[in-house]
């Protein structure tokens, strides 16, 4: 018995305190090093995808449109990369703000984290899915009109993205064999389009993905179950957006219409006192002030485009123009 | 335990708090440098969508001068109106802008009452803003005399992006 504890305590390893000590000290600053570099690789992160945000929103400024019927832009970024594309109407605000974020994916810790901080635009209108995931980002710019131009649409994908459209109206299928966006392509039947594309179809065929109803200037989507409504650019809006998205900008852009229609009228009477008589449009410039004021959802742009057609046709026929 | 290993404790114990401070400290000074570089990019971000923005103000609905096809025209009229208007306050995001006419020469801030014979309309005027940016751009108003036409001169308009507040 002697003999093996004699034995034990030769081959046994004291440990001083100050051994302990060190560990246990050296564990606690190695756990915080990791801890704060952890934190501050976090940190870093969201202020780079704050700044990208805030980059693509400045980058969209030249792609709007001056005196072009339509334009497109391509962006790419370093890094795949998710645009969050946001709408958001305040009470009291006028015209709402389209908010767009950033996420960058990483090779370090998670791939993907929460966006940056989203900035916020009042100027501008992005029809896109509310997430835009990719390297390549095709933007198409086109001018609203009701009747007078209101603001440029920005219609947002990836080129991941493959949209088929069958048998789109001759107007579009001229545009966008000017333009050749990545990522669209017009065909004569559903058949030609590749599986895995986004099938829009302008004419009743089954198994599309969106429904065009010119007619009926509306856009079915989630296998029918969605219906909004279009006038002019939307169109492009109606198909490219989600459904939620596309109400709520939809609702922004009225507001900017009601805004300028007032804007428009305090013009007429103001020109009008100079020589420029205008004052066959005030009516109808008031009644479209009052009804896109009052918007809800897209199928009302359907009422306001009454008077905004009889709105433009007056223009067109005055010697002095407003707009 | 005997003083020596003490000691030894205490100057571990040193050696790691100093080490504690010396990482703080440069942790402060990495963040205040930091810190102001944000700042600086955030401004300079401001400036760069001011930029943006002044080339493309002209074309936008509440400026663009839309009778004819004309690139770079602002509707003076539109612009003297809306500068009256308080619904568009903080939507273009910018401290300040301004409309100038450069040829003919005029004087003073434009209203109702000296308009079109006016030097500038001022559309967003605060009190304090940064480096302003600014094009040339062509002011177009009907010109009631000789019956009447659309006359244009020549003008520019200024920018300045919004600053950075404490709120």
């Amino acid at each position: 018995m002697t003999f093996i504890k004699n034995n034990m305590n030769n081959r046994g390893f004291e440990m001083s305190f100050a051994w302990m000590f060190a560990i246990i000290v050296g564990a606690v600053v190695i756990f915080l090093a990791i801890y704060f570099t952890t934190q501050f690789i976090g940190t870093e992160r969201e202020i780079q995808n704050t700044e990208a945000g805030k980059q693509i929103g400045i980058l969209l400024n030249p792609v709007e449109t001056s005196l072009e019927d339509a334009k497109i832009a391509k962006i790419t970024t370093p890094l795949e990369t998710r645009i969050y594309n946001d709408c958001l109407i305040k009470s009291g605000q006028s015209f709402g703000s389209q908010k767009i974020a950033v996420a960058t994916a990483s090779g370090v810790g998670e791939k993907w984290v929460e966006p940056g901080t989203a900035s916020s635009f009042y100027n501008k209108y992005v029809f896109s899915d509310s997430v835009v995931q990719g390297k390549e980002f095709i933007v198409f710019s086109k001018p609203f009109r009701f009747p007078f131009k209101v603001a440029d649409l920005l219609f947002v994908w990836d080129l991941g993205d493959k949209y088929c459209f069958v048998t789109p109206p001759q107007w579009m299928e001229e545009e966008l064999d000017d333009l050749s966006p990545e990522g669209i392509k017009v065909v004569g039947n559903l058949e030609d389009c590749e599986t895995l594309d986004i099938k829009v179809c302008f004419s009743t065929v089954s198994n599309c993905n969106i429904d065009v109803n010119m007619n009926a200037q509306s856009v079915k989507k989630n296998k029918g179950t969605t219906t909004v409504y279009f006038e002019d650019s939307l169109i492009y809006g109606a198909i490219f957006a989600e459904p939620d998205l596309y109400e709520c900008q939809v609702k922004r852009l009225m507001s900017r219409t009601s805004e300028l229609s007032a804007l428009y009228y305090s013009k007429s009477s103001y020109v009008g006192s100079v020589g420029c008589g205008s004052s066959a449009l005030h009516g109808n410039l008031l009644a479209l002030s009052n009804s896109t004021s009052h918007f809800e959802k897209s199928f009302d742009i359907i009422l306001s485009s009454f008077i905004s057609n009889e709105l433009g046709t007056q223009n067109r026929r005055l010697s002095c123009k407003l707009f | 335990m005997d003083k020596k290993g003490q000691m030894k404790i205490q100057q571990m114990a040193f050696v790691l708090v100093a080490m504690m401070v010396f990482f703080a400290m440069v942790a402060l000074v990495y963040f205040s440098i930091r810190m102001s570089g944000l700042e600086s990019s955030a401004v300079s971000l401001e400036e760069e969508k001011a930029k943006e923005l002044v080339k493309k103000i002209s074309s936008s609905a509440e400026f663009a001068f839309g009778v004819t096809d004309c690139p770079n025209c602002i509707d003076l009229d539109k612009v003297l109106i809306l500068s009256e208007r308080k619904s568009y306050e903080g939507f273009w995001q910018l401290d300040y802008l301004e409309v100038e006419r450069i040829y003919p020469y005029g004087e003073g801030i434009c209203d109702r009452t000296n308009y079109p014979d006016c030097k500038s309309i001022k559309i967003i005027d605060s009190e304090n803003y940064g480096s302003a940016v600014s094009a040339f751009v062509s002011l177009c108003r009907w010109e009631s005399s000789k019956d009447g036409y659309f006359k244009c001169e020549v003008g520019r308009i200024i920018a300045s992006g919004e600053g950075l507040r404490n709120e």
